[in-house]
Formats: structure tokens, C-alpha cells, sequence
């Protein structure tokens, strides 16, 4: 009940025209950046940040949840119509959407995945609405060893999971980790790793290294592998809608997804990814038309995409409930709330329940004006594809300036853009899963300082970090997750060695 | 892709062991909380040089290095080190130039790199677009009170 009634309240401040307008830029400019390609949902929060820092956090936040809902939508369209997934939570779209594109059923994808999105990120924003507040009750009870694990384990997941090598992923997080000690120790107001330099001192710039990492990364790879073909696609033929037996099909594959997303992607090592092969596989099995997978099967994209969505409302609950960003995405929103002076998690209900409350409210209404925009609006979507791309990745360019020199008018943040752009391409290059490394930098202090309280409570006892059951629970899970598939890689090694 | 990118764990322990470095000036221990400031450092600093050793281990080993996808990139394209050097020009640029001659002036000057790094090659045409654009956004976003600093600071020095 107490849901209801701060959801009224969030609907009562989501509601008022100025902030439905907030909303409707939010879903518009991340509807549009997302579409442009090279430019994933993470990208095009990165690049939007700094546009909200001097909006009053109640609109930018409402701002917000207009740009993850849109940019989301963007980049199914571009995986749809031109086979790139963004990101990875889009690649089981790409697979079934782009070949129903090819045969000119690219509008039927591109309407399954917008009702898709919105039937499945309704359901996920009605889960968050009523979990997230008993969970950030419980998390009352968190004492600084059960943080601390949780992150451990946030930490050793996200390696794990993501990328093809553990070794990869973490050094990934390992760097990120060393750019987070960077600056003025928090709790004894001692310098670290600054080389003395002064703008190091508050450490290093969040969104530097994300707009870096990200968008200089990408234009240096993309500008070194770009080849003068033009993307030919014919979407729009072949109907704007949907005909009754897509319908049909969807509607299933729609709440299936949205069952498979919303929970896995809660969980601390959740993500896009599995949720969505979970999704795509289950729809193959149960279909009716196993012979159209794999040539554009429409439940291949409905299934995938609410999948996708709903993991994407699923990764806020632990973002603002404990503030454990667990996808690259949530990396950053959690960066925009830092921008404000603001800390997701339990006490953030208590403190700005406003925001909060405004914010889920608004996930909503975006969602909902994501569906009404971009239903009349995919005509002009694909137009964006047609960008030409040297104005395209200069405008990128232009854009991340505008975001680093803007932060703090500092030379060194505009080393830190040319050093952390080229660590971006070598990244791309070799193949290092980049989300890691952003976990780590905004995850690594406050692990830190977890860590610090906990062991300052026993008076420096290791022993403290498993001293509650859930620390000791958590950190036996983490542990697992490092401990089991090095194991089975191990036992799979040793039985196929032996071979000459 | 075969190729043995030795310098990737070299650098990656090298960073490591900066890292430990600065880290080791610093006091590990702390009376009461067991863990100084500097022993959080350390500890990322150590795992670095370790994660850089097993690296150069499965290099040793032949392990393989996949390139991303990414979108706008041809299968079985060749790389360009001309157009990345353009790229990384354009990157560097605002280094040198953002403080003396300004927002506007560094962004007319990368838009040009970056569009020739994309093989075009009307500069004169992309520099206007690029002016157009810069001095469209530098207007905007001081609006919205992001501080880019002034038209030309040399100007008004």
C-alpha cells in the first residue's frame, strides 16, 4: 500500500505539464541519438548527462527515464534494420529481426518490438514498483559486511559474465579499480596516485572516462574499419502493421520474455544477456514455426526485445534499492545520481522520495509515450540511419567536448579523453569487455570504504567480512561463481587433452 | 589474428606496478580499522601485475583475440592506420588548442579531422558545417549553463 500511495504521488509530480515535457525530450532525444549508429543505450545516456546536470534533479531524473526507455528502443531499431546491435542485450534481436527486415517485414519487427518493449517494460516498472520498496527496507538491515560482499560478488560476476575471457573481463574491472583510487582518500583525506597533480585530487571524472571509453573509443575504431558501403535496406516495405497473426504470435513470446527478464536482470550479476538468449531459446523450442527460425521468426524478436526491456526495468531494482549498478548502463544513471550529491539505495526512499517516486512514475508515462512516438514515427527513425558518417562521428565527437570540457573546464580531463579514447580502442581492438571497467571505477570506493567500516567494527578481524549469515552467504556465491566454471573448463581441458 | 600483443601485458603490469608504487608511500596499516589507505591501492596494484603476467602467459599460449562488432564496421575490413591517425589527430587536438583559441575554433578543427579520418574530402565544405554545428552547440549548451569557456579567450585576454 505504501507502494501505491508514493506511486500516486510520484504520477501526481510525473504528471505535471512541464515534467511530461521533460519526459517527452528525454524519450525523443534518446529515441534519436539511440538510433543513430555506433551509439548504444549506454552511449546515449553518457552523452545526455551533462545536458541534465543543470536541470533541477526531480526533471532531470523524469528526463532520464524518458532516455533509458528511448535509447533502448533505438538500438533494437538499428539491430532490426541494420543487423548491429549496440549492445549485447540486442544481439538475439539482430538475429531474427534483421532477416525479417531483409524480406521487407522490417516494419512488422520494428511494431513487435515497440509493443513488445512496452508490454514488457510496463510489466517490469510494476514489479519494480511494488519490490523495490520492501527491498530497500530489508537493505535497513545491511550492515557494511553484507555490502561488502554484495559487491564482491557484483564485482566478480560482472568478469565473469561478460566477455569471452575471465582473464579479460577481469582486467577490465581491475582497471577500472585503479582509476577509482585515484584522488583523495575518503576516509583519511590522504592523496593517492595523483603524481601530485591538483585536478586529480577529487579523483577521476566519472563521465570523462565513461564519454572516453565509449564514444572516442568507438570513433577511433570505427574511423580505422570504415569502409565506404552504404547500408542497403528496404524496411518499410511490406506494411507498417502488424497483421492479425503476428499478433498471434507475439503476444506469448511478449510475457514469456518479460518472465525471463525482469528477474534475472535483478539479480546483482543479471545483465541483458542471458534473459535474452534464455528468451530467444525457449521461443524456438515452443514455436509452431520452427522452420522460419533462423529466416526471420517473428517470435524471435518479440520474445528477445521484452526480454531485453524488462531486464532493463529488472537491473533498477538493485540500482536504487542497495545502488549496485550491475549493467554499464546502470554504471552510468548511478554516475548521474553521484552528479547530484545523491546515493541510491534505501535511504534514498526516506530522503527523496519525490525523485524516487517521480522517477518510477515517469518510467510509465515514457514508456507509454515511447510507444505512442515511435509507432507513427519509424519512418523518420530510419531516415536517421542515413547520416552521412563523417558528420555523424565528428557530430560524436563534438558532442563528448562538450561533456568533458564542460565538466570542469580542465587540460587534464582532456589527456584523460585522449588517453582513456585510446585504451577504448585497444579494448575494441582485443576484445576486453568494456563494462568492467566503469563497474569498477564508481563500484571500487564505496567496496573500499565498506570494507573499512566493516573491519573497522572488530577492530581490523578479517573475520568480520563473513560475520552476518547473508555476508557469509554472499561471499560463499561469489566465490562459487569464480570456483565452479574454472573447475568445469578444467575437468572439460583435462578430457580433451589427452588427444594427440 | 595470430599476432602476439606482448605489450598489452606489459603495459598492464607496468601500470600495475605504478600503482603499487604510489601505493607503497602510503601507510598500510591503521590502528583501529586493520587497513590503512594505502593497502586498498596495493592490493589493485598487485592484482594488476598478476592479471598482467597470466595475460602474457595465454599470450604465450596462442590464445586468440576476436575484434568487437560494432556497427558501421565491414567484415573482413583492413585497418586504416591513416584514418586512425586522423582519428587520433582530431582526439588530441582540443589538448593543444581548447585553452589558447577556444571551444569553438578546436571543435571546427576536429570536426575537419574526423570527417577526413571518414574519407571525405571537401574540407572547406566540412569546415563550415563544422562552425555551423560548433557554434550551434557551444550557444545551446551555454544556455543550459554548461561552461565552455569563451568565443576566442585569446581574444579577450
Amino acid at each position: 500500500m505504501e507502494s501505491l500511495s508514493g506511486l500516486m504521488q510520484g504520477f501526481g509530480i510525473a504528471l505535471q505539464p512541464q515534467n511530461l515535457l521533460w519526459c517527452f525530450v528525454g524519450t525523443f532525444m534518446g529515441t534519436a541519438i539511440g538510433v543513430l549508429p555506433g551509439i548504444g543505450p549506454a552511449l546515449t545516456i553518457a552523452l545526455l548527462l551533462p545536458v541534465t546536470v543543470y536541470i533541477e534533479p526531480t526533471a532531470a531524473f523524469i528526463m532520464f527515464a524518458g532516455i533509458f526507455y528511448g535509447a533502448m528502443y533505438g538500438g533494437s531499431t538499428t539491430s532490426i534494420l541494420l543487423n548491429t546491435p549496440g549492445e549485447s542485450g540486442s544481439m538475439m534481436t539482430a538475429l531474427e529481426g534483421n532477416k525479417m527486415a531483409r524480406k521487407g517485414r522490417g516494419a512488422a519487427a520494428l511494431c513487435t518490438a515497440a509493443i513488445g518493449s512496452f508490454v514488457a517494460g510496463t510489466i517490469g516498472t510494476v514489479l519494480l514498483t511494488f519490490l523495490a520498496p520492501p527491498i530497500a527496507e530489508l537493505a535497513f538491515y545491511f550492515r557494511p559486511p553484507d555490502y561488502f560482499a554484495l559487491m564482491l560478488l557484483a564485482f566478480l560476476s560482472v568478469s565473469v559474465v561478460m566477455g569471452t575471457s575471465k582473464v579479460r573481463g577481469f582486467i577490465s574491472l581491475f582497471i577500472g579499480l585503479s582509476l577509482g583510487v585515484i584522488g583523495i582518500d575518503k576516509a583519511g583525506g590522504m592523496q593517492r596516485v595523483t603524481f601530485g597533480v591538483p585536478d586529480l585530487m577529487d579523483g577521476v571524472e566519472m563521465t570523462v572516462v565513461l564519454v572516453s571509453l565509449f564514444a572516442i573509443g568507438e570513433l577511433l575504431y570505427v574511423a580505422s574499419r570504415y569502409g565506404k558501403q552504404t547500408p542497403n535496406l528496404n524496411p518499410l516495405a511490406g506494411g507498417i502493421w502488424m497483421t492479425k497473426e503476428d499478433w498471434k504470435r507475439s503476444w506469448k513470446p511478449w510475457l514469456r520474455g518479460a518472465g525471463f527478464g525482469f528477474p534475472i536482470g535483478a539479480l546483482p550479476a543479471g545483465g541483458a544477456e542471458i534473459p535474452t538468449f534464455l528468451s530467444y531459446t525457449v521461443e524456438r523450442k515452443l514455436t509452431k514455426h520452427p522452420e522460419e527460425f533462423g529466416h526471420g521468426a517473428i517470435e524471435g524478436v518479440a520474445g528477445p526485445e521484452a526480454a531485453n526491456n524488462a531486464a532493463a526495468a529488472g537491473v533498477l531494482v538493485p540500482l536504487l534499492t542497495l545502488g549496485l549498478p550491475t549493467s554499464a548502463t546502470a554504471a552510468i544513471l548511478l554516475a548521474a545520481f553521484q552528479n547530484y550529491g545523491l546515493q541510491p539505495g534505501p535511504q534514498l526512499f526516506i530522503n527523496s522520495g519525490d525523485l524516487v517516486w517521480g522517477l518510477i512514475a515517469s518510467l510509465y508515462v515514457g514508456n507509454l509515450m515511447l510507444l505512442v512516438l515511435n509507432l507513427p514515427l519509424a519512418g523518420l527513425w530510419v531516415r536517421l540511419l542515413f547520416v552521412p558518417r563523417p558528420y555523424l562521428y565528428a557530430g560524436i565527437l563534438i558532442f563528448s567536448l562538450v561533456g568533458i570540457w564542460g565538466v570542469s573546464n580542465s587540460w587534464v580531463d582532456l589527456a584523460m579523453m585522449f588517453g582513456v579514447g585510446v585504451l577504448g580502442y585497444v579494448m575494441r581492438v582485443y576484445d576486453f569487455p568494456i563494462a568492467p571497467v566503469l563497474i569498477g571505477l564508481i563500484l571500487g570506493p564505496m567496496a573500499e570504504q565498506q570494507l573499512r567500516r566493516a573491519l573497522q567494527a572488530q577492530q581490523g578481524d578479517i573475520l568480520a567480512l563473513v560475520s552476518t549469515p547473508l555476508s557469509a552467504t554472499l561471499m560463499a556465491v561469489a566465490l562459487a561463481v569464480v570456483v565452479v566454471p574454472a573447475a568445469l573448463q578444467w575437468r572439460r581441458s583435462r578430457k580433451i587433452e589427452p588427444l594427440p | 589474428m595470430t599476432e602476439r600483443p606482448w605489450w598489452i601485458a606489459a603495459g598492464l603490469a607496468g601500470w600495475g606496478a605504478i600503482v603499487l608504487w604510489k601505493a607503497a608511500e602510503l601507510p598500510q596499516f591503521d590502528r583501529y580499522a586493520g587497513i590503512g589507505p594505502g593497502m586498498f591501492p596495493s592490493i589493485v596494484g598487485g592484482v594488476l601485475i598478476v592479471l598482467g603476467l597470466m595475460l602474457a602467459w595465454q599470450i604465450h599460449r596462442g590464445v586468440r583475440f576476436e575484434e568487437q562488432e560494432a556497427e558501421d564496421v565491414a567484415e573482413g575490413h583492413a585497418v586504416s592506420y591513416r584514418a586512425l591517425g586522423l582519428a587520433a589527430a582530431a582526439c588530441a587536438l582540443p589538448m593543444l588548442t581548447m585553452k589558447p583559441l577556444g571551444f569553438v575554433v578546436t571543435c571546427v578543427g576536429c570536426f575537419v579531422l574526423v570527417a577526413a579520418a571518414f574519407k571525405s574530402r571537401s574540407h572547406v565544405l566540412n569546415a563550415a558545417i563544422g562552425l555551423v554545428f560548433s557554434l550551434i552547440c557551444w550557444w545551446l549548451f551555454r544556455k543550459l549553463g554548461v561552461q565552455l569557456g569563451g568565443l576566442l579567450p585569446i581574444a579577450e585576454m
